[in-house]
């Protein structure tokens, strides 16, 4: 019995209402009308052309992080260290954006500062990706662990030394080089929208095309789905499972070369510690690892960030950014409470859930 | 080489890895059961912050301590609901309750941002031993919690390997249909031990809010020990004993660093020392992976799957 | 007449059964599993149940225990009428059922496992005590055991001596051991009759739910043979003589299914192997197999599941690599060219657990059809689903259409898919085909159809090697009937020199 597809939409959409509702209640407390509040904050994220221009913006390293973990997801591997893989790969193409983009023409600069990005994305992620696929060794912990590596590191090489990223003009607030002209993503359209957009969007369309047209993106189906059978059918599991986790961590790296490039321009520690990567986890859960629907979600989160940032200024209402980061959290969690109803159906009288679809 | 300066680096570490090792006391008792719970870190947080606006506010740290443990108790609730009953998937949950308890600290936090606390916990000398050379300027010149911590960790051990309770909560971590065959409640055990570890992440976060950091300020007052709690769980291969030692080996790691820098010492860079704790988790975990370590060292081996009754 | 919770009532009468069933009736969907059944255990004796895999007997065994309530008749405990409704219950009247698979805790101790879930102890559990109690109730039944080693670290014999002192530990006084031997080596089975002896010395009773025939008669005071659901037969030990007993257990001679599926015309040989053995850690799972299938005909390998079957299977079909020996099908080698080498020689392979390994059941119709398809760096879905409406079509699946996903199917209808992808063949039909169990679970319409592909494409000069525990099946269509026990060829008969007996006997493990 398969269950009807308008569940699949209602209930999140029930969920998000239901977090609304749950906001609502909460700003009332706090003495700040709640219509007030969302309407200001949808305006903010999409009533204007700068605030559209601007949410897609944000959006672009989120899509990325945000496919990162859903390309990993949909073969149930998780990838928790997104949000690392994202500082290497800033580290990786600040650097060479650094060493050898001065000069060079705008187009293969970037080209270079995406690969960068990969590349050290693609590195963070080899040792537990490794243990993953030969060892059994489970990759939550361990990409986790290189989280907090990547943090450490970020410190150190700007504040903590004089590495070849540190400005060794500023002392006083030790800073990261700007990178050079060559390499900073001119903006578009009078706005904050870069390449990154797009690149963004390739991605969501190359992943898409691997899973759904490409041997490998079948192979990937059939051991996410019944490791059995990919034996039986001579796909090499390990191999699957190893590159499944180096393309997804270098998919976050390449979010940090969008940071980079687009928006610090320089490695700016305080700057990338935006839990991108791990937003990027909650968006994948929240899109069933659907690349499309990542990038929805990616967007409305971009928006959502974007209008907690404009309603801190917008002096008349005084909702700091944080009740931006809340409602978000809330939004996630009833989501997630609300995907229970699709894929189980209650039976009344006895406390246990079937699964909906089984057999009898 | 100064002695006396590598004594109170031991000294600090201790101090400075109490709260780790309460949150970790907390996750091992949790995932012994076989739930995952990232969201470690947003339960210490809500603690921190709780414990620190309710002493703001009434200026007893008892009470405060009190509203800090509770209030991890109250976010880890939720985490339960999700898993437990909605078999929604754990990681995921557990990173949405981060976020939204980093979220909820930010707001709660602002206004008293840079505040001073109004009272600190009491620094206790044991009688006597607080005089031993080393050892005792070491380990009995601490303050009360510390203490309690060490009594809990030792209350924690027994209570996992030498009660019938603690082998109950042990059959549901690892294999949670033998447990059921027995008569044992997979559920009730779940939902209590997860509470136990919110209540625990929320006593350390609170504890780091009132006795480590003078003034709140969200990102130094906590800097992210959630998660390094939730490395040394795995550390200390889910072992409350163990997960002392390793909070103090964690703890001197990153302390000595000053010390290090005092006494001008660069053999090893201070980064590296940093990062010497992940990396040996990470060292860990690999070699418990194969085969024969598994058994002796392993994860709780239902960890992380929700368990749902195989139905005829 | 529910007698509720008065454990061990009275010993009663001599003669007395201690555990009683009149009338047992249970069913499942499609399936009656047991057909009016009667059945007694005296106290003190092993009385045994004898019969092929799906005979019924670990259904019996199930509800005297009470994990199930049966539709009709009733179970008496000494004298009283109980309703037992669940293995709880079971376990207050004293009886425990031993699972062919442990419930067992890998990592605790063996007093830890024991002791489980015993709401009697204290809240402080005192281990040196407890060891010497569990130590004590072993003891006293001949089963030593350290209390504290841990699981992971015992055997399997081992492990199931835990399981016993488990059951005994909380009282039962019937033990119920679903195929015991199933996974032990001769030497533990032996020591597992000196344990079954020492309970029965010392007043216990045990039922022994198994197949082979040889052990059963080794230590059983009577045995109840059971046959599709029915009891053919209760014999006392005084009266076992074994090849009655292999009668009863397999069924009177000539089937007259068996002229329906003519011997033809057979050609060179398209699979075989020569001298194939695969030792795993320290078991021997087969042991220098030759076997030969021939273009045109059907080779049926008979045998109770879990003497090598499974394991020949992905031999021949190239999925595990055999430890010496080797394989060619259609003259080619396939050792150590994997699934796809031998694919790529013409094989087709009908695995016997048709969701999960023959279809992976998360995805459709169509998306399996590429599971055993030559695959390209780019994967056609168009082609698969065309191929997959050519299948629902030229087999008769029910099934909503290609985009269906394999695990809604039912068993027949997904049993098809997978017989159909696999007869279908690469561009071209195979030239062998390994059919394992494929019969197994579906309903009569099904199987027929079932049977029929498979004698087509051995008419189309296919050879197919037939894996079946279902004896009739491969008597029925086999032009060839080789007997697998232990991992070893025990008896090859062509079709027109078979007996049934004979064949029953080295199911058996019987010379």
């Amino acid at each position: 019995m398969e269950q009807k597809w308008w569940l699949h939409v209602m209930v999140p959409l029930g969920a998000v209402v239901g977090a609304l509702v749950l906001g609502s209640i909460f700003f009332l407390f706090t003495d700040r009308p709640p219509l007030s509040v969302y309407s200001k904050m949808f305006e903010a994220a999409f009533g204007s052309r700068d605030g559209i221009t601007d949410t897609l913006a944000t959006a672009s390293p989120l899509i990325l992080t945000g496919l990162a973990a859903a390309f990993a997801m949909r073969m149930g591997l998780y990838n928790i260290g997104g949000e690392g893989q994202l500082y290497a790969g800033a580290i990786a193409s600040s650097g060479a954006a650094l060493l050898w983009t001065d000069g060079m023409p705008t187009p293969p600069a970037m080209a270079v500062v995406f690969a960068a990005g990969a590349f050290g994305g693609m590195v963070w992620i080899l040792v537990p990706a490794l243990a993953r696929a030969y060892l059994g060794t489970s990759e939550i912990i361990t990409t986790l662990m290189f989280v907090l590596v990547a943090d450490r590191l970020l410190d150190y090489l700007i504040l903590g030394s004089s590495s070849y990223w540190k400005d060794p003009l500023s002392f006083g607030f030790p800073q990261g080089k700007v990178i050079p002209d060559a390499a900073q993503f001119p903006p578009w359209f009078d706005s904050r929208v870069t390449v990154a957009l797009v690149v963004a969007v390739a991605m969501v369309l190359l992943l898409w095309f691997v899973w759904a047209h490409t041997s490998f993106g079948y192979g990937m189906k059939v051991v996410g789905d019944a490791p059995h059978a990919a034996r039986y059918a001579g796909i090499p599991e390990r191999r699957t499972v190893l590159v499944t986790l180096l393309i997804s961590g270098s998919l976050a790296g390449m979010a940090g070369a969008a940071e980079i490039g687009a928006r610090a321009f320089r490695l700016d520690p305080a700057g990338l510690r935006l839990s991108i990567g791990f937003t990027g986890i909650v968006i994948a859960a929240l899109s069933r690892c659907n690349p499309f629907a990542v990038a929805l979600v990616a967007i409305l989160l971009g928006g959502l960030q974007n209008a907690g940032q404009s309603i801190q200024t917008a002096s008349d209402i005084d909702v700091p950014k944080s009740v931006s980061l809340m409602l978000q959290g809330a939004i996630l969690l009833f989501v997630l409470g609300g995907e229970t109803f699709v894929r189980y159906r209650v039976v009344h009288g006895r406390s246990a859930l079937r699964a909906a679809g089984a057999s009898t | 080489m100064n002695a006396n300066a590598w004594v109170i680096t031991l000294g600090a570490a201790f101090a400075a890895g109490t709260p780790i090792v309460l949150a970790a006391l907390g996750a091992i008792l949790h995932e012994r059961s076989g739930v995952l719970n990232l969201g470690v870190e947003g339960m210490m947080l809500v603690g921190a912050v709780s414990a620190f606006l309710a002493a703001d506010a009434w200026g007893n740290v008892w009470l405060a301590l009190g509203c800090g443990v509770l209030a991890g108790g109250a976010l880890s609730m939720v985490h339960g609901a999700l898993t437990i009953t909605m078999r929604a998937n754990q990681i995921v949950s557990g990173l949405a309750l981060t976020l939204f308890g980093t979220g909820l600290v930010k707001y709660l936090g602002e206004p008293v941002s840079g505040v001073k606390i109004p009272a600190r916990v009491v620094e206790l000398d044991v009688p006597g031993l607080g005089d031993l050379p080393i050892l005792g300027q070491v380990l009995f010149r601490r303050d009360v919690l510390v203490y309690a911590t060490w009594v809990l960790v030792v209350l924690v051990s027994l209570y996992i390997n030498h009660t019938r309770r603690g082998l109950a909560l042990r059959a549901v971590g690892e294999s949670p249909a033998t447990a059921d065959a027995q008569g044992i409640s997979v559920t009730g055990v779940r939902y209590g031990h997860v509470l136990a570890g919110g209540l625990f992440a929320g006593a350390g976060g609170a504890y780091q809010a009132l006795a480590r950091a003078p003034s709140w300020n969200q990102e130094f007052t906590t800097d992210g020990i959630g998660w390094i709690a939730l490395a040394l769980v795995v550390f200390s291969s889910w072992r409350p004993g163990r997960a002392l030692c390793g909070a103090v080996i964690f703890g001197f790691a990153i302390r000595s660093r000053f010390t290090f820098q005092a006494q001008e010492i660069t053999v090893i860079p201070n980064v590296v020392l940093e990062m010497l704790p992940y990396l040996l988790t990470i060292a860990v975990l690999i070699v418990i992976s194969t085969g024969s370590t598994r058994q002796r060292l392993g994860a709780p081996a239902a960890l992380g799957r929700p368990y749902v009754r195989e139905e005829r | 007449m529910t007698d509720s919770h008065a454990v061990h009532p009275g010993p009663g009468g001599p003669g007395e059964p201690v555990l009683a069933a009149r009338g047992v009736v249970k069913s499942f969907p499609g399936v009656l599993a047991v057909d009016a059944v009667d059945f007694d255990l005296l106290p003190g004796e092993v009385h045994s149940l004898l019969g092929e895999n799906g005979a019924g007997k670990s259904t019996l065994a199930s509800v005297l225990c009470g994990a199930y309530q049966p539709d009709e008749g009733s179970v008496t405990v000494r004298g009283h009428g109980v309703e037992l409704r669940s293995p709880r219950d079971g376990l207050d009247h004293g009886i425990a059922m031993v699972h062919q698979h442990f419930r067992l805790v890998e990592r605790f101790t063996v007093s830890e496992n024991v002791i489980l879930g015993d709401e009697r102890l204290p809240r402080w559990l005192a281990r040196d005590r407890i060891d010497d109690e569990v130590a004590r109730v072993a003891a006293e039944f001949g089963l030593p055991v350290d209390p504290r080693a841990h699981i992971h670290d015992l055997a399997v014999g081992q492990r199931q001596r835990v399981e016993i002192v488990k059951a005994l530990y909380r009282g039962a006084d019937v033990l119920l051991l679903d195929e015991p031997t199933a996974v032990l080596t001769p030497q533990e089975t032996e020591a597992l009759f000196e344990t079954v002896r020492s309970m029965t010395a010392a007043g216990k009773s045990v039922v022994l739910i198994s197949h082979k025939l040889g052990e059963v008669v080794e230590i059983s005071d009577r045995v109840t043979v059971m046959r599709s659901g029915a009891v053919t037969g209760e014999v006392p030990r005084a009266d076992f003589d074994r090849h009655e007993l292999a009668r009863m257990m397999v069924g009177r001679d000539i089937d007259l299914d068996r002229q329906r599926f003519a011997a033809r015309t057979t050609g060179a040989p398209c699979l075989s192997a020569e001298s194939v053995s695969l030792v795993v850690g320290d078991q021997t799972l087969l042991d220098t197999v030759d076997l030969e299938v021939r273009s045109g005909e059907i080779v049926g390998i008979a045998g109770v599941s879990g003497n090598g079957q499974r394991e020949l299977a992905d031999v021949l079909a190239g999925i595990v690599a055999p430890t010496s020996g080797s394989v060619t099908v259609a003259g080619q080698q396939i050792g150590g060219r994997g699934a796809l080498g031998a694919r790529a020689a013409g094989l087709a392979f009908v695995p016997e657990e048709r969701l999960g390994t023959g279809l992976a059941p998360s995805l459709t119709i169509a998306e399996n059809m590429l599971l055993t398809r030559r695959r390209g760096s780019l994967v056609s879905h168009r082609a698969a689903r065309e191929d997959a409406r050519a299948l629902i079509e030229r087999f008769d699946v029910k099934a909503p259409g290609p985009d269906a996903m394999c695990r809604v199917l039912s068993g027949g209808n997904a049993q098809k898919v997978l017989i159909g992808r696999e007869l279908m063949g690469d561009g071209a039909p195979p030239t062998v085909v390994i059919a394992a169990a494929p019969t197994r679970g579906l309903d009569v319409g099904a199987i027929e159809q079932v049977r029929a592909l498979l004698d087509e494409a051995r008419g189309r000069g296919a050879g197919v090697l037939l894996i079946s525990e279902d004896l009739d099946e491969v008597l029925a269509m086999a032009d060839r009937v080789v007997v697998f026990y232990r991992g070893r060829v025990a008896l090859v008969q062509e079709r027109d020199e078979v007996e049934r007996g004979a064949i029953g006997r080295a199911m058996a493990g019987v010379a």
